[in-house]
């Protein structure tokens, strides 16, 4: 059992650190124009079956797809931004709506393009696994793992040192200053949207390589990584790491010690416990209530 | 000055819709049956818009209601014998009682709100195939009552289902209507405009929230409740299937979710395209041209394809005026 556990821990964290990447696509969108992107979980699953296609035309490791999944995650990124900045009236609730059906279309899209069959890689060396004493893990998910922390590294970089990164934080927390300081906040969000491809396209790839993809995989990552950013509270890296990394346990515990199927109950229990007892989040500051 | 909700012409015209159906389609089962699923996506849709209009809630998880609603009447009239028309207010009430567990939620604004109802409505799905020693599982549930034979009418044929419904979706939309020029209703509006301003002046907010979720709720799960009934079927993936939250979000917008009628006719014209001109083009995700549909108006006529021509009335009014 103990063993069992330690390997439950090990392999959350290693899914974990995926989820983080969903879910700050979605912060840095929500963060830069008050705007949940609902489609945000198919342009990841979008990303996965661009490995797929990849993968089953060329033979190739699955990773090579990552310039073809950025190509069309950044495309349709680009394409959702354009439409919701054509909304004009009650804009919150209608780019919503707006997003949710654009999250239909390719939910769909992908259906008529690649059926509703389950994929998954089918590269031995990704499959490989590789033992550490008692735990063990797929190279697949160690090198999801590392490529995960190496673009959240440059993630914060950018926000911290580059001009645009910048302009986003600026744009996030108040808009019409940065307006007043010379900052065109369309081409910031452009930008964010952009960088949340970005994201979307790396995270999809490898969540292709380290386990199975489906049409209706889409809402599910949405609500993810939903999970992820209310656990978090602020939408800080660290603290998106932070509770990604305990969604991916719990889940994994779960999955070790429950039944598979009880996997996204458990996950919205949790959410559900920080929603009753701390409504700002395991990392919000108390400041932040009401 | 009291503006009128439902405008007159178009009650009168959905009235005589309604009694033409029958007299023209009567005789096709497959077409009334159409229409009979049809109605009940109406009634969703019109819980959905009232939650959306009156509480300035966008849900995407009308789903969980309306399978609540169809599994409890279900097993209530199944296992304990409780006459079906009681059984379907139950189903409804069910619903409502479950609502309650997304309370919490509506701590969170607008936009956190949508994606915790969208959580909810995958968590109901995942129970009821867990808990197979209550629902059957996967498998399904069939051994349950069909709509029963009052005072010589056998709601269960598809005609008596037709204008049981048609009753029905009538009685929401007037109990929709009274909610709106009620107290309420006027407190509601205000809190649209400003809620901070509104509960300085003393409104509960939260609970006038509440309610609204409870009643959307409680509508739905008795439409689902009736779906049980006419289909005589369940199982989780189809009573809790995303068609449920998706459809009443179109039907509500493509009809104008800030009106009364409009969710009403859009639920039917939606429900008769995807099954006769979507399924027909595409049997395989066909839900591509409801997506669409539902972001093409959205961008063109967030107001509906009704608002469109009443906006330009009541603006034509005005500058006469």
């Amino acid at each position: 059992m103990l063993e069992l556990s330690q390997q439950a821990i090990f392999s959350g964290l290693l899914v974990g650190s995926v989820y983080a990447l969903v879910a700050l696509g979605i912060a840095l969108t929500f963060g830069a124009m008050k705007i949940i992107n609902l489609a945000h979980g198919e342009l990841v699953l979008l990303a996965a079956y661009m490995a797929y296609f990849i993968e089953s035309r060329t033979g190739w490791n699955p990773y090579a797809a990552i310039p073809l999944a950025f190509a069309v995650t950044g495309v349709v990124s680009v394409a959702v931004y354009l439409l919701i900045d054509r909304i004009r009236e009650h804009r919150e609730l209608n780019s919503l709506i707006l997003t949710f059906a654009i999250g239909i279309v390719l939910t769909n899209a992908i259906l008529l393009i690649f059926a509703s069959d389950v994929r998954s890689t089918g590269s031995p060396f990704l499959q490989d696994a590789i033992s550490f004493h008692t735990v063990y893990a797929m190279k697949s998910e160690l090198t999801a793992f590392f490529l995960s922390l190496a673009v959240m590294a440059a993630l914060w970089w950018w926000l911290k040192a580059s001009w645009y990164g910048r302009a986003v934080r600026a744009v996030s927390s108040n808009r019409d200053a940065a307006m007043l300081m010379g900052v065109d906040p369309r081409r910031v969000e452009l930008a964010a949207f952009l960088v949340a491809g970005v994201l979307a396209s790396v995270a999809g790839v490898a969540l292709f390589t380290m386990s199975v993809v489906q049409p209706a995989l889409g809402p599910a990552l949405t609500v993810k990584a939903f999970i992820v950013t209310v656990l978090a509270g602020v939408g800080s890296i660290p603290g998106v790491f932070c509770a990604a990394l305990l969604l991916g346990v719990t889940e994994a515990m779960t999955v070790t010690l429950a039944s598979s199927a009880l996997q996204e109950l458990v996950g919205m229990v949790l959410f559900l416990l920080v929603l009753f007892f701390m409504p700002n989040g395991l990392f919000g500051a108390r400041a932040r209530r009401g | 000055m009291r503006t009128l909700s439902v405008p007159a012409l178009p009650a009168l015209l959905l009235a005589v819709a309604a009694f033409a159906v029958p007299l023209v389609f009567g005789a096709n089962a497959y077409i009334m049956g159409l229409f009979v699923s049809g109605l009940i996506v109406s009634g969703v849709a019109l819980a959905w818009a009232l939650l959306g209009n009156l509480g300035g809630m966008v849900s995407f998880g009308h789903a969980a209601f309306f399978g609540v609603g169809a599994y409890a009447s279900a097993l209530l009239s199944a296992r304990s014998g409780l006459p079906v028309p009681l059984s379907l207010l139950a189903g409804g009430a069910v619903a409502a009682l479950f609502s309650l567990a997304m309370l919490p939620a509506l701590r969170l604004s607008g936009p956190y709100f949508a994606l915790a109802i969208l959580a909810y409505a995958h968590i109901f799905k995942i129970l009821a195939t867990e808990a197979s020693w209550l629902t059957g599982g996967s498998a399904g549930l069939a051994r349950f009552p069909t709509l029963p034979t009052i005072a010589g009418i056998d709601f269960s044929s598809r005609l008596g289902s037709y204008w049981l419904l048609v009753a029905m979706v009538a009685a929401c939309a007037a109990i929709y209507l009274a909610v709106k020029r009620s107290h309420v209703g006027t407190a509601l509006r205000a809190m649209a405009e400003s809620e901070d301003a509104t509960r300085v002046v003393g409104v509960n907010a939260t609970l006038l929230k509440s309610w609204m979720l409870l009643l959307s709720a409680f509508i739905t799960g008795v439409f689902g409740a009736m779906n049980a009934h006419i289909i005589n079927f369940l199982e989780p993936d189809y009573a809790f299937s995303g068609s449920w939250s998706v459809l009443p979000i179109i039907a509500a917008i493509f009809g104008g979710y800030r009106t009364i009628l409009g969710p009403v006719a859009g639920a039917v014209l939606i429900y008769l395209f995807d099954q006769l001109v979507a399924k027909a083009l595409l049997p395989v995700g066909h839900q591509i041209l409801l997506g669409v549909l539902l972001a093409g108006m959205i961008l063109i006529a967030p107001n509906g394809l009704f608002g469109l021509f009443g906006g330009k009335r009541k603006r034509a009014a005005h500058a006469a005026a």
